[in-house]
């Protein structure tokens, strides 16, 4: 074998077995924590902008967003429409809505919010607002003066927010008012989608705007389509293109609108403060490596006295650095996968544009695990090399 | 016969900040193969400045080392090194064994960038059961008295087969039955071996076992 490698194999594997197991597990720890404090912030972050992601395409547009023919303002024939999208490969099922810029209004109380004519049972089938219920029920097919509001619009009694209808309840009936129709609707349920976009909205039946207003009947302002697979939009929106379904077609990304400047502002916080966190990483890596190697000033010495190269020496030390920068990994690593990644899916920080678990970005991960590598190993070069190129007389005493 | 050991003229001193201490002053001597030199002297004459010079841990200001026929005054770090390791053996007063491993691997260390762990293993063992240690190969330093550890030490510059070992005060820390039994494993080496030794010592009785004293005093042979 290799000196440069034998005798630091040698000397490690001693050092490892029968050094001070307080000082190993502490030196590992710090280590770990630095790495955890590492992926913590950017895990938080692509957790955060991946949920943003999923409420935007789970609660508001789907995967692809269908829109009128340029134009015009109502899709003609939505259920052949749906039909004919749903036999393209990878679209799992697509729903119809009629969006109405209307009024709400209860008791002295009233503002303008988008209002959602849908077929509940289609709508299901793409979006989760149904699953979002905090109170009464989700929409029926059957329902013909029924009202889901957002939590936004039901408001709360003592709320401060700067519109609402200020604490409306399951029972209460609102009044709709649509291009001079008015009209009134009990509610029968409030969600919660945990997403601001989608709690200022309200969905009634196709049924029930049918009957506030029948020149609507059979018509649609657009339609969410479902895809197998979140990241093939763009194949889809290909084959639906070319399949000449009559409409335009747009990924949920296209839509996102102010999501995606608050995306990108995320995604500019989460550069910055990794940035701030490898520093501090490093730092606190690094004075850890270097107590660690100048606490070693004798041992090096006496190497060095007895005739072992400095190279090798130094190459003994170095990679003690990068074995307790792996075991730091691997000590955080299971910290973070064990602890932290579970602890926040039971506890999710919840925000207004979603509910944030950490999401681990592998590409990520293993960028930020080779900073700890790395900053080990200039950590372990720095004081190996001043500790072998100092005298030996003065390390062999310790100074 | 050439000296195995020749110091010509040498001088070193140190300082610190303004202060300096001329701890060698136009040192030379010779040293024949197989002699047993003791280097006797007041604290601050010079013994362990021109010990670590010999032993290739400092460098002399001026003046020439000439060990084995190879002035070695001039070589590299990288050179040094190599010397050190191959034909000197060195022993120091406080042991220098590396704490974390046993007697019989602080004794084959050296001896591993020359041959295989095997046999540095076993050429360990034997020469721990020269030095009557034989049943403490696996201990650490700190399960063995100062005695023994300063025979693990004797043991472990003895394992590359040096030309020259050099003793720095080896007893200074032992009791008078450790010393005793330290000095008599010196004196096996020399007359079975036929090494050369120097050895740093303040003990008078320990001179008996030298074939030559040499003292110093102020930097300079006296």
């Amino acid at each position: 074998m290799n000196i440069s490698i034998k005798i630091p194999l040698f000397l490690l594997s001693r050092s490892l077995k029968r050094g001070n197991k307080w000082t190993l597990g502490l030196t590992v720890f710090l280590m770990s924590i630095a790495f955890v404090n590492l992926i913590f912030i950017t895990s938080l972050f692509n957790g955060i902008v991946e949920g943003a992601n999923n409420q935007i395409i789970s609660t508001l547009t789907g995967n692809i967003y269908m829109s009128p023919k340029a134009g015009e303002d109502f899709i003609e024939n939505p259920v052949q429409a749906i039909g004919e999208i749903e036999a393209i490969p990878g679209v799992v099922a697509a729903s119809s809505e009629v969006i109405l810029p209307a009024t709400l209004s209860f008791n002295s109380l009233k503002g303008g919010w988008n209002v959602i004519a849908i077929n509940p049972e289609e709508e299901k089938s793409v979006t989760t607002v149904s699953e979002t219920i905090i109170s009464g029920r989700y929409l029926t097919s059957s329902d013909t003066d029924a009202i889901v509001l957002g939590k936004e619009i039901a408001g709360d009694v003592n709320g401060n927010e700067l519109s609402s209808l200020k604490g409306v309840a399951v029972g209460d009936v609102i009044q709709f008012t649509y291009a001079g129709a008015e009209y009134p609707l009990t509610v029968v349920g409030i969600f919660d989608a945990t997403f601001s976009a989608t709690n200022e909205r309200a969905f009634i039946t196709q049924k029930t705007l049918t009957g506030i207003l029948p020149s609507l009947e059979g018509k649609a302002t657009n339609i969410l389509i479902k895809t197998e697979k979140t990241g093939t939009e763009q194949t889809t929106i290909k084959a639906l293109t070319d399949k000449q379904i009559a409409g335009r077609f747009f990924s949920w990304k296209d839509m996102s609108g102010i999501m995606e400047s608050v995306t990108k502002s995320f995604v500019s916080i989460n550069v910055l403060l990794t940035f701030v966190g490898i520093l501090i990483a490093a730092t606190t890596i690094f004075i850890v490596i270097y107590i660690e190697i100048a606490n070693k000033r004798r041992s090096i010495g006496i190497l060095r006295a007895i005739g072992l190269q400095p190279g090798i020496i130094a190459i003994t030390y170095i990679t003690q650095a990068a074995i307790f920068a792996l075991f730091g990994i691997a000590l955080g690593s299971l910290l973070f996968v064990g602890i932290v990644v579970p602890y926040f899916k039971a506890h999710p920080f919840e925000l207004p544009i979603c509910k944030a678990v950490m999401v681990i970005d592998y590409a990520d991960y293993a960028i930020r695990a080779g900073v700890v590598i790395l900053v080990a190993l200039i950590s372990g070069v720095i004081p190996a090399l001043l500790i072998t190129r100092s005298r030996i007389i003065e390390a062999l005493s310790g100074r | 016969m050439n000296p195995i050991i020749s110091v010509i003229n040498i001088s070193k001193t140190y300082r610190s900040g303004d202060i300096e201490t001329k701890a060698l002053q136009g040192v030379s001597l010779e040293v024949k193969r197989g002699e047993f030199v003791m280097i006797t002297g007041r604290n601050g004459s010079g013994k362990s400045t021109l010990l670590h010079q010999l032993g290739l841990l400092d460098i002399p200001d001026s003046g020439e080392i000439i060990i084995n026929n190879k002035n070695v005054t001039k070589l590299s770090e990288h050179e040094r090194s190599d010397l050190r390791l191959r034909y000197l053996g060195y022993i120091f007063q406080e042991y220098a064994l590396m704490s974390e491993l046993t007697a019989i691997e602080n004794v084959m260390l050296p001896a591993l960038p020359f041959k295989k762990t095997s046999i540095c293993q076993k050429r360990a063992g034997e020469l721990l059961a020269q030095v009557d240690l034989e049943s403490k190969w696996d201990h650490l330093p700190s399960q063995l008295s100062g005695g023994e550890q300063q025979k693990v030490a004797i043991a472990r510059a003895l394992i590359n087969d040096p030309v020259v070992i050099y003793a720095d005060e080896p007893t200074a820390n032992l009791d008078s039955v450790a010393a005793a039994d330290v000095m008599r494993v010196f004196k096996k080496i020399n007359e079975d071996g036929k090494r050369t030794i120097l050895m740093i010592t303040h003990e008078q009785e320990e001179t008996v076992y030298a074939n030559r004293i040499i003292r110093l005093a102020d930097g300079r042979i006296v």
